[in-house]
């Protein structure tokens, strides 16, 4: 169905990050939001990603704000990164989805409801690190891997999926002996994002817990929050409520301060 | 989202957060439809990866369940739940809890027809006296030796003495059971219950095309678990009449378990023994009886006066049937297929050791059968995607095989489908060895077709 090769093409094609991108970055990380903004405006795509970013329900502006320093200076450093990082993802995403039922902007909207949401739990948990607050902009990724690995083989899966309980991950991981979370972290390293980014999100997936019990405590919130909003009506009807397995018994010890933080009715 | 259907349970698994924004978003009409069409004896819905339900959330589930229910009369419910959850549900549905709630997968497979084993040792306990007798009596119905905790002391007390029980059963509520002509198979028997009055109506309630199906595909011994029957009328014993004829003619072995003839006339045991029924007391005489099991269930040949010949509207869908068998195994494998040799023959095996078969029948605008003959390593491989690890276990990988052929008959469906050609498919059968299967199809002409996946060679083998 899929093979390592394929697999590995997969990979090999993931385009390095555009210069401008890269120069915007550095430039957020040295905490230039003036700089940043100027280059960030060069690039026409990212600016107007920022720009429809902003106008967001769940960002809850009630004036459109669309000069590029003014939207960084609103989000802030950590929040800039994290907006350029769910762009770069973004780049990956198909024109078409046909696996999962989504769209460009659907796709958005999950990007900033997972930022949003991100954020509060990290204020909950007294954590400012950019890095960490980027780390949830590497998540979406699951979705646009599977979406590219499996489109093909949608009636496959359907069969497969008929006869025994089984989650895309684990069959990928099971035909190539790399799971959908293990392509996020090439992803990452491929276009340079912290190391800790990929660690949380591999916490993330439920089923691999790292040697670092802060990093495993994120990862737990992380996947609470992924499928709290995958619960949404909107990503049941797209298909993607079922595409890796929830590991309840993994979350319930947050479970209390995640329904307070998130209010959870 | 679709059920998964295994040893007759269908089973839901929604995960995440269930409420009422999201609840009826879960099942499509598609869904419902195609969940009424299962041929299953319960279906319920798993709250094992909910973390949040309300009432709101859990409605679009109930009634779908009621609905299944009113179409098939499956047992329906809820299950894999905390003591915490089974109280909110209780809470919720206080004044209509009209389906029922098992803690698990495991206590739900007790009271299904389907189940696989039998004698359990089962504890039960729930603050309900009536519901305390109610399982106790469908457990022991079903072959298990419950035993009944009158109060919370008592089933703390005993529930603490180890391997003393099998199952423990507590947070578990009993709704309207199903009453359907539900199908298992256990071996190579295919188990039909049957239950309350048997009239007129079984001749719609029982499915006599996949009965005749089953029959051609090699299956010889069915048993009616009638336990829980009544009494039956002229019209039922005309119909089993006919249908221990039409068995006959397979050497198939027909048998009645369980039935008493308090209400029933005496005369039609002796109607039905003349026309070759077999009766037993108890379940375990046929099943525990491993020499009677294998004389009844042996595959043997039909002595078929009219052998079916493969025709030419099944050759013209041998490209699909090929297809349909080549895709899964390189789904399965992710090996590339080579086809050999095709030839019209009967079926011609080379090397009979260690090889092991399946086969699966369809019935519809074509009807036949498709073979598998598996060397038992190439077996293994193909299951691993399913099983998640290299097994030794024959009996796992049996199993597996028969899903794995499954998938194959739901492909073969599809693409008939798609030339508008529809059709249903049996149970899959498996051989442990091909002498098993030699005897049901040695003289059945087909289409042979050798095919080979990397170094390993299959048989795949088309008939009617």
């Amino acid at each position: 169905m899929i093979t390592a090769e394929k697999l590995n093409s997969y990979i090999t094609k993931i385009p390095p990050a555009p210069q401008a991108l890269r120069d915007t970055l550095h430039l957020l990380n040295l905490g230039d939001l003036t700089k940043a903004a100027k280059v960030a405006n060069e690039d026409l795509a990212l600016s107007s990603y920022l720009k429809n970013l902003m106008r967001k329900p769940i960002y809850g502006f009630k004036n459109d704000v669309s000069d590029i320093s003014q939207i960084f200076g609103i989000l802030g450093v950590a929040g800039s990164q994290q907006a350029v990082y769910n762009y770069m993802i973004s780049l990956l995403s198909p024109s078409k989805w046909v696996l999962f039922k989504l769209n460009a902007t659907a796709f958005h909207n999950l990007q900033a409801e997972l930022s949003v949401n991100w954020k509060k739990i990290l204020t909950h948990l007294a954590i400012y690190d950019k890095d960490i607050q980027s780390a949830i902009t590497l998540l979406p990724a699951s979705f646009i891997i599977a979406e590219a690995l499996f489109s093909e083989k949608i009636e496959d899966v359907k069969l497969l999926r008929s006869v025994s309980a089984i989650d895309l991950n684990t069959i990928l991981k099971r035909l190539c002996g790399m799971d959908l979370f293990d392509i996020c972290e090439k992803i990452s390293q491929k276009w340079e994002m912290q190391e800790s980014i990929a660690k949380i999100v591999q916490a993330a997936s439920g089923v691999k817990p790292q040697e670092d019990n802060n990093i495993n405590t994120l990862g737990k919130w992380m996947h609470l929050l992924l499928f709290y909003t995958l619960s949404k009506s909107s990503y049941i009807e797209a298909g993607l409520n079922d595409f890796i397995d929830f590991q309840v018994e993994y979350v319930m010890d947050i479970y209390d301060d995640f329904s307070s933080v998130i209010e959870v009715s | 989202m679709r059920a998964m259907v295994k040893d007759g349970i269908g089973i839901f698994s929604p995960q995440g957060f269930l409420d009422g924004n999201n609840g009826n978003f879960f099942l499509s009409i598609e869904d419902i439809e195609a969940t009424i069409k299962l041929k299953v004896d319960m279906i319920l819905v798993s709250l094992k990866k909910v973390v949040f339900f309300n009432r709101n959330g859990l409605d679009a589930f109930v009634k779908m369940l009621l609905k299944v229910r009113a179409a098939n009369h499956a047992t329906v419910g809820f299950c894999d739940f905390d003591h915490k959850k089974f109280e909110a549900i209780s809470r919720f549905y206080e004044n209509d809890l009209n389906f029922s709630l098992f803690k698990t997968q495991e206590i739900a497979s007790l009271f299904a027809s389907s189940f696989k084993n039998q004698s359990k040792n089962v504890l039960i306990y729930s603050e309900d006296k009536s519901q305390r007798a109610a399982m106790a009596i469908e457990l022991h119905d079903n072959g298990h030796n419950p035993i009944v905790a009158q109060s919370e002391a008592e089933y703390h007390q005993k529930s603490k003495a180890e391997n003393t029980y099998d199952v423990i059963i507590d947070n578990t509520y009993l709704g309207v059971m199903g009453q359907k002509v539900a199908t298992r198979v256990t071996g190579n028997a295919i188990i039909y219950t049957v239950s309350s009055f048997l009239d007129a109506e079984i001749g719609n309630t029982f499915n006599i095309a996949y009965h005749n199906n089953s029959l051609n595909v090699g299956f010889r011994l069915f048993i009616f678990d009638a336990y829980k029957v009544v009494s039956m009328n002229v019209h039922a014993l005309n119909f089993f009449s006919k249908l221990a004829s039409s068995g006959a003619e397979y050497n198939a072995a027909i048998c009645f378990v369980g039935l008493t003839f308090e209400k029933t006339p005496i005369a039609f045991k002796e109607t039905l023994e003349d026309a070759g029924m077999l009766f037993f007391d108890h379940m375990d005489d046929i099943l525990q009886n491993k020499e009677l099991l294998h004389e009844l269930g042996a595959s043997s040949a039909a002595t078929v006066k009219n052998k079916r010949a493969i025709n030419k509207a099944i050759v013209t869908e041998l490209p699909n049937f090929i297809d349909a068998t080549v895709a899964t195994i390189e789904m399965m494998t992710n090996a590339t297929a080579n086809k050999e040799t095709a030839k019209v023959c009967t079926i011609e095996v080379a090397d009979k050791e260690n090889k092991i078969a399946s086969s699966i029948g369809f019935y519809g605008d074509i009807d036949g059968m498709v073979v598998l003959v598996f060397p038992l390593a190439i077996a293994k491989k193909a299951c691993a995607l399913l099983i998640g690890e290299d097994t030794d276990d024959k009996e796992q990988v049996l199993d597996t095989l028969a899903e794995l052929v499954n998938i194959v008959g739901g492909k073969i469906k599809t693409l008939l489908a798609d030339e508008k050609i529809s059709v249903n498919i049996t149970l899959p059968r498996t051989y442990t060895d091909v002498d098993g299967l030699l005897e049901v199809i040695h003289d059945k002409k087909g289409v042979q077709l050798d095919l080979k996946f990397d170094d390993d060679k299959f048989l795949f083998f088309l008939t009617r």
